[in-house]
Formats: C-alpha cells, structure tokens, sequence
C-alpha cells in the first residue's frame, strides 16, 4: 500500500495544471582562454601561405631552378691549356665533343608530371637495341641512340622540337654551364682515402692498423649500435659528380667541340651531361638554333 | 604413459587387419605391364598443346615477329673529326704562334732541336730572364713545357717553362751537352751527385760572345750564331 502512495505523489499532475515556463538550456561547452594565443615565428598559424605537399607545388619551388632550355650530351676527350694572350696567364682546359645530339621524345606535365626533352647522342646499331626501344626511336622518327638523358625544363616553350639536333653552337662562348658526368672509379677504398680519415701513427706501438678508421661509435653510452650514415671503408667514386659554373671557352660547331674552363669530372671518354648553370643568370639565346622555336619569342631570363 | 600403451597395440592391431584390403596394394603394378595391357582409349586425354608436335608450326595466326622501321644516324661530327684534344691544340697554337717558329724549334725533324741536358736562356716579356739545365720536355701540343734547373745563390731552383705562353719572348740554346742523354728526363741531376750547378758562368761567356758577333768585332757573321739555332733565327724565337 505505501509503495502505491509514494508513486502517487511523485507523479506530475496534469499539464494544464502546470504552468506555462520554459527553460532554455544548450548542451555547448567551451573553454574560456585566459590568454591570448601566442603564435610561432616559423611557417605557422595565420595570414601565411601553406606549403604545398602536392606535386604542382614543388615543380612550382623548383622553377627558379628549372633550365629554360634542354642541355646537351658529349664525352670527355681530354685536357689541354689555353693563354690569355693579353695577360699570358695559362689556364687548364678540358675538351668535349658532342656527336649526333638530337631530341627523342619530350616529357609533359599532362601526361609525365613534368616538362622535360629526352635526348640521344651517338648511334647504336639497331640489333643491338631492344624491341621496345627500337619502338620509341621508330615511332618519333629517329635513329637508335647510343645514349639517352632526359633534362628538366621549365615550361613546354622549352621541349625542343623531336628530330631537332643540338650541335655545338647550342652553347654560347662565355656562358656558364653545369657538367656532370660519373666520376672516375676507385673500387674498393679505405677510410683514409675514402673521406679523409688521419688514420692511425706509424710507431708507438701501432701494430698493423696504421690505415685503419678506428673506432666507429661509442658502446654503452652511444646505444651499442652504429649510427646511419656512419663514414666507413667500401666503393668510392663511380658516382655522378655535378660540377657548377663552368665556363664556356671556345665553341667549334662544325667539329662540334665545346672547351670548358678547368677540370670536370670523370675520365677522358666519359659521357658529359652539359647545361644551363643553374647558379648563373639564363644566357640570352636570340633564337633557338631549332626552326620550329625560332620564330618564337626569344628565351629571356624572367627571374 | 602407461595409459596410452594398450591403444597404440590396437591401431597396429586394425593396420594389420584391414592391409589386404587397402586400395594402393591392388593398384601396385609393374612399368611393362601398364603400357602393355592399358588400352589407349583409356588413357586420358593429352593436353591440347600437345596433340600434334606439328602444329604450332603450321599455325598461321602465329606469325613471326614484325619488322621495326629504323632511321638511318645523321652524320657524325666525331667520326669526321677523331681527334678533337689535337685540333684544339692545333687551333690554339696557331693562334699564339702564328709564324709556327715556336713549333718548328720544338719539332723533332729540326736537327738543332733542344734536347735534355742542354743549357737553355728563356728570356720573358716581363722580369729577368732564366737560364738552367733542361731536365725533362713534355710534348703536349699547346702545352708543351721544359723543365730547366739552375741554382741561385747556392740554391737549387727549378722552373717549367711553358713554350707557348705569350710571356715568352725567347729561348736560346746556351751550350749543348757534351754526350747524348742517355735517358728522357734527367731528374738525377737533382741529386747532389749528379748536379751541375750553376749554369751562371756558362750564360756569362754565351752572352759575351753572342755581344762580339753583334759588334762584329769578331769578324763572323750573326748567321752563325743561328745555326745552333736555324729555326728560332729564322723566325725570331731563338734570337733577340
């Protein structure tokens, strides 16, 4: 019986007999800052621009240093010297031939991701060269290539007409160019050679390890392991080697000799991967030496 | 352990029981008698690919490979033109030494030719000119060097002259060397053994005697003073 009651009396009467009020209550919480917020010098918070992760975005970073205009193959045939006549200051030179160098195929930003002029040099006799490739070469009108190097461009005002040869002339006396080529290789070298360690003395009671590279880390304290990148004996050279600002000398079109300033890597018959210095203002090229580009607009330096 | 004993005897017990009537006893059979009593029309069938040896042969949808179209090479620049270092050179000395006096003083063929152990005087443009023992000729076209030695106030001084170079106004033979070198470069001259010292005295008399020839006082011609050294006279490389 009791239970009955108390259930009575909690109920609510009825609602016409209650009156008309209504709560408002929202369910949102929020915390109040005491602070302002305090915003970082680095790339960071409001007003600056994202950086980009996409790949249109770092094309877009790399066009300051995006050539305007393909660069050209050659070997290395040898060192010579050159006199000032003036001043009769001697200076060593180094001599490249370019042969037969002629535009492939092209890369896209459409179709490839980026703009780029695939270029050979050289001949290779058609039964040495694959079926896929002696497709490539047939479908773009050309002969098998000895060598194939694709070079950056900028922008397609850049991709170099399929079929078109880039002779010596390509370049400009007194230009600056970037060489690279694979460094001479030294096989197998130690520390000493490799990256210049001191080695080890010659006596006080060095026994039989006079050239070698020590220690490599610490035990307990350095976490008993070899860090990454740690400097140790192993194959040396036999790597692409860029050298930078390069200085055109001479250029003889008809042999197609170009005479560079100074060393460039790599030994004499080495392929030479020549192009604009990217470190240097673009040289002004009043036209392309191709007939398809030259009634375009002449390439300029725009930065 | 013990438990599991009298169930293992069981098993071998059934084994033993249901052996002859186990299939792969009855299908055991000997290589001869299978090929010989198994009819061929109960063998399965071979695989298609091998009915008939002959077939891939005469089958004509699989035709033989196509010919790719090749491009003939354009014409090369270096196989006109093998050696390109030697045509630099010869371009570039023929701009430094445009007469050729220097190249024909150097050439082998020219009888007067500096040799190793000759006393050379290389006069320059600018500063005194030296005099030393000829060491080493390195022949490289444009880059041709001689390597001569003297000492200068008790020190041994050497110096590569580069026959080319512009700063070069002259180089004289001084003295010839008594005997043929007997070898290309006479770097044992360095040693205290072998030195010839200096070569000051030597100079001295050449320059004394090449003034008196001048003067005429000595009664002989200036030509022969140039058939020590016909090519450099000539052209004047070899005279000043």
């Amino acid at each position: 019986m009791s239970t009955a009651v108390c259930h009575s009396c909690w109920q609510l009467p009825p609602a016409f007999l209650l009156p008309r009020v209504t709560f408002k209550h929202t369910s949102k919480r929020s915390i109040k800052s005491i602070s302002t917020p305090q915003y970082n010098r680095f790339n960071k918070g409001q007003g600056l621009p994202r950086l980009g992760a996409s790949s249109e975005a770092a094309l877009e970073r790399k066009a300051y240093t995006t050539p305007l205009r393909t660069g050209a193959l050659g070997t290395k045939k040898g060192m010579s010297a050159v006199y000032d006549t003036d001043t009769g200051r001697r200076q060593a030179v180094t001599i490249v031939q370019m042969d037969r160098v002629q535009v492939v195929a092209h890369k896209t930003r459409d179709r490839d991701g980026y703009y780029a002029v695939q270029v050979g040099s050289g001949w290779k006799h058609p039964s040495n060269v694959t079926r896929p490739l002696l497709g490539h070469y047939a479908e773009n009108g050309v002969s098998p290539k000895r060598h194939l190097v694709e070079f950056k461009v900028r922008d397609e005002k850049g991709l170099l007409g399929i079929g078109e040869m880039v002779g010596a002339g390509w370049f400009q006396e007194g230009q600056f160019v970037d060489a690279k080529a694979n460094s001479r290789g030294m096989g197998f070298a130690g520390g000493m050679k490799r990256w210049g360690f001191k080695g080890q003395g010659a006596s006080h009671g060095v026994s039989l390890t006079h050239r070698t590279m020590g220690s490599s880390g610490q035990s307990q304290g350095g976490g008993s392991r070899v860090l990454p990148g740690k400097k140790m004996p192993g194959r040396m050279g036999g790597h692409q080697v860029t050298t930078q600002n390069v200085k055109v000398v001479k250029i003889d079109d008809e042999k197609g000799i170009v005479v560079l300033y100074g060393c460039i890597p790599g030994p004499d018959g080495c392929l030479v991967k020549l192009s604009d210095a990217i470190k240097k203002p673009w040289p002004e090229i009043p036209t392309m030496t191709s007939g398809v580009q030259a009634a375009a607009e002449p390439l300029r330096a725009t930065t | 352990m013990a438990s599991t004993a009298p169930t293992l005897r069981l098993s071998r017990c059934w084994k033993r029981l249901l052996r002859p009537s186990r299939q792969q006893k009855t299908c055991v059979r000997c290589l001869h008698t299978a090929l010989a009593t198994t009819p061929s029309q109960f063998l399965p069938p071979p695989p298609p690919r091998l009915r008939s040896p002959f077939r891939i042969l005469n089958d004509t949808t699989h035709t033989l490979s196509k010919k790719i179209k090749t491009y003939p090479p354009p014409p090369s620049h270096r196989a006109k033109h093998p050696f390109a270092v030697a045509d630099w050179q010869a371009y570039h000395q023929k701009e430094l030494d445009p007469t050729g006096s220097r190249t024909r003083l150097f050439d082998r063929n020219n009888p007067d030719v500096p040799r190793v152990g000759d006393i050379l005087l290389v006069a320059f443009k600018t500063g005194d000119p030296f005099a030393g023992v000829c060491l080493s000729i390195k022949m490289r076209g444009v880059d041709t060097g001689i390597l001569l030695r003297n000492k200068l106030h008790m020190v041994g001084v050497e110096m590569w002259v580069k026959i080319y170079s512009p700063n070069v106004m002259a180089i004289e033979v001084v003295k010839r060397a008594e005997k043929r070198a007997r070898r290309g470069k006479l770097y044992y001259m360095r040693k205290p053994k072998h030195d010839k010292g200096s070569v000051e005295k030597e100079v001295e008399a050449y320059l004394k005697r090449r003034r008196l020839i001048r003067s005429g006082a000595l009664g002989v011609k200036d030509s022969s003073l140039s058939v020590k050294n016909p090519a450099s006279a000539r052209s004047g490389v070899g005279a000043r």
